[in-house]
């Protein structure tokens, strides 16, 4: 039977080496993906890859099972530390242990439930606007601000703020977890 | 911030890191103070963190997992050398300064030779997971093409032609579909939907509602072609594609632009 993350996380706290190398597998190419499309660096991305599982490995016993997601939490920290990497900043040791709290709309625990997510997420983006998948693709791949957006795309303030508000509506209609 | 955010995204934004100056510290400020803001602001960074699920597929090279592993494991051996190593030094008195002396030079040496071969180590290390990423990329294109084969020759795909309604966009589209596999192939052109709008495919049952197969939206109207998987064992009564708004609809609300029966 298939492990949960929150029993896996358990018997890493007891330092069990397979439930860290089924997390991985679980959940190692994502981040993989997310860091490379961020960092345009194979290696460097494996390099955060392989570090922010082993902070996994040392620090299992702070995470909140109860109320954290364990892709979620791969996720915000990863493009956190990526983020960070591209604009030659430290991350901050504050704002990793906030996102241990990160609730995902979805359960993850399964390679098929990724899939049809991963399906729906590349559906949603391809279906914004050419101007609002942008928006939403430099704040969110390349961490910019809605005046960075603006500086880069060249259109004034006001019209990026609307574009990215309405995108995140879009999205956040389109993403809803499917109610049976 | 006095009180709660008024609007549900600034949440959002906040989470995708688009907000800046007294817009970002007023929201940072209220959630410090607010459990149930901070709650929403949890939820909201769920929502932004599936994005990472649109980012192009990327395999990790099989040395990461190596080097994870040999990490863990090096981390806990080091653990229990530190006590050997350290009553050594106690014990050492005047054979210490002796053998420091003539040991140093081997020991820059080999700090030397060891520093080659991980560095070579780590070039080859490079080298091999290059080679096996080409090879994974080699095998999904393999992957794709038996899959595309698979479905063209399976005696019971049906190959279903779209036509357009009258008045609504021009179009040619074909699917083929296989139920029992579950997957659908289509082909064809469509002229590109209104700027707030998204073209989406659906499988029409013979029972139940229409199943979503795919959102999309051609830039032009030029031929595309792409395969995906549907839930299996939907028995197809006909296929349709609607202009839904942008990104798709659960369940289809928007106008027919193509139909075609299934038999």
């Amino acid at each position: 039977m298939r492990a949960s993350d929150a029993a896996l996380i358990e018997r890493i706290v007891a330092k069990d080496e397979a439930a860290l190398a089924a997390l991985y597998d679980r959940y190692g190419r994502l981040l993989s993906s997310v860091l490379c499309r961020i960092l345009r660096d194979k290696q460097a991305a494996e390099e955060i890859l392989q570090d922010i599982f082993y902070q996994l490995w040392s620090t299992a016993a702070q995470f909140d099972r109860s109320r954290g997601s364990v892709p979620g939490w791969l996720v915000v920290i990863g493009r956190n530390r990526a983020i960070s990497l591209l604009r030659r900043q430290v991350p901050s040791q504050g704002e990793e242990l906030q996102e241990n709290t990160v609730v995902l709309p979805f359960n993850l625990e399964s390679a098929v439930a990724q899939e049809q997510l991963l399906g729906r997420v590349k559906g949603a983006l391809e279906g914004l606007p050419k101007e609002q998948r942008a928006a939403v693709e430099l704040a969110y791949f390349e961490g910019m601000t809605h005046s960075e957006i603006a500086a880069r795309t060249g259109d004034p303030l006001g019209t990026v703020k609307t574009r990215l508000r309405s995108a995140i509506e879009t999205l956040k209609r389109n993403l809803q977890p499917e109610t049976a | 911030m006095n009180g709660h955010p008024t609007r549900e995204e600034d949440f959002d934004l906040y989470a995708i890191g688009a907000l800046e100056g007294e817009e970002k510290r007023a929201i940072e400020s209220h959630v410090a103070e607010c459990a149930a803001c901070s709650r929403r602001l949890a939820e909201a960074q769920g929502r932004i963190a599936t994005l990472a699920w649109g980012a192009p597929r990327v395999e990790p090279s099989l040395t990461v997992k190596e080097r994870l592993m040999s990490q863990i494991r090096s981390k806990a051996d080091g653990r229990a050398l530190i006590s050997p190593s350290v009553e050594a030094e106690r014990g050492g008195g005047f054979f210490r300064g002796w053998w420091a002396a003539v040991l140093a030079p081997v020991a820059v040496a080999l700090a030397l030779a060891a520093s080659f071969l991980w560095r070579e180590n780590a070039r080859l290390d490079r080298q091999l997971a290059e080679l096996r990423a080409n090879m994974q990329d080699q095998q999904k294109q393999l992957d794709y093409a038996r899959s595309v084969a698979h479905l063209l020759e399976a005696r019971d795909t049906v190959t279903v032609s779209l036509a357009p309604i009258p008045g609504m966009a021009n179009g040619a589209v074909k699917v083929m579909y296989n139920e029992k596999m579950g997957m659908l192939m289509y082909e064809g052109w469509i002229e590109p939907p209104p700027e707030d709008k998204s073209y989406q495919l659906w499988v029409v049952p013979k029972e139940g509602t229409p199943v979503s197969v795919g959102v999309f939206n051609p830039a032009t109207s030029d031929t595309a072609h792409w395969m995906t998987r549907v839930p299996g064992g939907v028995a197809a009564k006909a296929f349709a594609v609607t202009l839904e708004p942008a990104g798709g609809m659960p369940r289809p609300t928007g106008p027919m632009v193509l139909v075609g029966p299934a038999t």
